[in-house]
């Protein structure tokens, strides 16, 4: 009984640690400055709600533009990195192309530290006029998002069975067939997992937007970090923008429960 | 000459009667080329976006270069500098304090909570789906978020902890800030390790804790015997892929102290350097010494991740 009592008490609380500070977004959202600004305890919860910010936020701010750049990019980029990853994945799977080493050399351009690629880009993307353009961070979300999702699908290619294949090609099919009709949908589920968490990364990113937008191009994550200021914070604004930005991904993460330690761990660990 | 041709790219085998030499499609698609075929995007895109800067930035690091006029070969110069130079000895050692803490701190509640929750509960899946929300969110909103939350007068944390009669803090004094950092880096991610040893839990054999029980051992002995040398793959894993991420943490520190008050970071350094000051050789050497050590630690997770993955023993 008493187990069960401490089993409960501290469960409880790993939630409220953990859901606190999400709701906090939400709760802010709606609230007027003066209910920010307040060292009144009570008024942490209680409160009347308003949607002040969010038209703030609608009408002074770009965020519907700023929110859509984050959008084309994301798609766009993960698309690019989906047909790029799912060949190389599995010819990495089947063949073991390179022996490893070619692998090994994908997988650590994923962990590049960002500035290495920021800094020779930057110059690059000067020169060509690609700063502040969609096509700019395009181009960089596919660098950093081809590694991982190849990685991740050579775990999902690994678990399809060469013995189909092989039947397959006994039936008289080239290896371009056996790719489309055999190996492809049984790697659908590991497709979908792959460009969720490719959206996401691109979703969230935030040191090459900030480095490579100005304006234009601007993402969401840039726009809502603008609000942190020298001179002021808007609290509201930004509460209102992060609530907005953060839904999408909280909606993934719910929907997508049993496969995200796998995707955290490259594969390696199936949750 | 072209019976040879087709031979040798086996899917033409049964077409060899017609002497004709095979098209490019077929030569990509036979059973010698395919899997180079299927490389050629990643090669292309690995050829420029990673050898190119790699390069460029080697190539820079042995120069003097400030945005202007002709870049100044100096030689080993900017490295021989770094190694003097305190800030970045500071943001180094700063870097693996906090991934140590990080990852320390990660793993002990990690390893307590999936103990705790290594059992059939009602609502568990909730419980699950709740904790790994934090995941997948962006983590510079989460910085702002704790920036918001931690600040003196206002924030709820503070006013809570006012309330309770444990009197408020200044996180983001220079004694607190870089632990205050660590704590918002540790509340993102301790979702992960639980569920990665939770996951490795739910895997192990059962009979062999059926054997430990019967044969009287104390669940401590057990714990230290029996779980903790199974679960030490996984713990691996946890610590290489944390270290990885930690020793690029960035945006934690844009959306609260922004490298102020002793919390600034290797790639904080590098960013300063290279995107503040605009001293472009200086700032390739950081990042390439930042390059090398990524890739030592990369090599130790990749070997880990082919392991789990099965590939090697």
């Amino acid at each position: 009984m008493i187990k069960k009592a401490v089993f409960w008490v501290v469960t409880i609380i790993v939630l409220i640690f953990v859901m606190g500070p999400l709701l906090w977004i939400y709760l802010t959202a709606f609230k007027a400055p003066e209910d920010i600004f307040t060292t009144d305890l009570k008024n942490l919860v209680l409160f009347a709600p308003t949607l002040d910010n969010f038209s703030r936020l609608f009408t002074s701010y770009p965020f519907w533009l700023n929110l859509a750049n984050t959008a084309i990019m994301s798609v766009v980029s993960t698309a690019v990195v989906m047909i790029v990853s799912v060949f190389a994945a599995y010819s990495f799977a089947r063949w073991n192309t390179g022996g490893g080493h070619l692998l090994f050399v994908t997988i650590s351009t994923r962990m590049f530290p960002g500035v290495v690629a920021a800094i020779p880009f930057f110059f690059m993307f000067r020169k060509m006029g690609l700063i502040d353009t969609h096509l700019g961070l395009i181009l960089l979300y596919v660098y950093f998002n081809t590694s991982f999702a190849t990685f991740l699908l050579y775990g999902f290619f690994r678990e399809v069975p060469q013995e189909l294949e092989q039947a397959a090609m006994i039936d008289g099919y080239g290896r371009m067939q056996v790719f489309r009709r055999v190996v492809f949908p049984l790697i659908l589920p590991g497709i979908a997992v792959t460009t969720v968490f490719c959206l996401i990364w691109s979703w969230n990113e935030f040191f090459f937007a900030f480095l490579f937008t100005r304006r234009v191009a601007r993402t969401v994550t840039v726009l809502i970090s603008s609000f942190w200021g020298s001179i002021e914070v808007q609290y509201g604004p930004m509460a209102a923008g992060a609530s907005i930005t953060v839904l999408p991904t909280l909606l993934a993460a719910w929907f997508m429960q049993r496969y995200i330690i796998r995707g955290l761990t490259f594969g390696a660990v199936k949750g | 000459m072209a019976q040879e041709m087709t031979n040798q790219f086996g899917a033409g085998a049964q077409s060899s009667k017609t002497k004709r030499e095979p098209s490019i499609w077929e030569v990509l698609t036979s059973e010698r080329y395919f899997k180079w075929t299927l490389l050629i995007p990643l090669l292309l895109l690995l050829g420029v976006f990673m050898f190119y800067p790699m390069f460029y930035c080697i190539y820079y690091s042995f120069h003097e270069w400030g945005m202007q006029g002709k870049a100044i070969f100096i030689g080993l110069d900017n490295y021989r500098t770094m190694l003097y130079d305190k800030g970045f000895l500071l943001a180094m050692g700063r870097t693996f304090y906090v991934l140590v803490i990080c990852v320390v701190v990660e793993l002990v509640i990690g390893l307590v909570l999936a103990l705790l929750w290594h059992r059939d509960f009602k609502g568990q899946n909730v419980v699950r789906g709740l904790c790994l929300l934090p995941l997948l969110v962006a983590p510079l909103v989460l910085s702002l978020l704790w920036n918001f939350m931690l600040e003196y007068d206002f924030g709820a944390v503070n006013q809570i902890l006012g309330a309770i009669g444990l009197g408020k803090v200044y996180w983001w004094s220079p004694k607190l800030a870089l632990y205050t950092i660590c704590m918002i880096t540790i509340w993102q991610w301790f979702p992960f390790s639980t569920f990665v040893l939770l996951a490795g839990l739910r895997s192990l054999p059962r009979d062999v804790f059926e054997a430990s029980r019967v044969d009287g051992a104390s669940p401590v002995y057990t714990f230290r015997r029996l779980t903790l040398p199974m679960l030490s793959p996984l713990i691996m894993i946890i610590v290489v892929l944390r270290a990885m991420w930690l020793i690029r943490l960035f945006d934690p520190l844009y959306g609260t102290t922004r490298g102020g008050v002793g919390t600034e970071l290797l790639d904080w350094t590098v960013y300063r350097t290279a995107f503040v000051y605009f001293d472009i050789g200086y700032g390739s050497a950081f990042a390439i010494f930042s390059l090398f050590l990524t890739i030592l630690i990369c090599a130790l997770m990749f070997r880990q991740l082919m392991k789990a993955l099965g590939v090697i023993k």
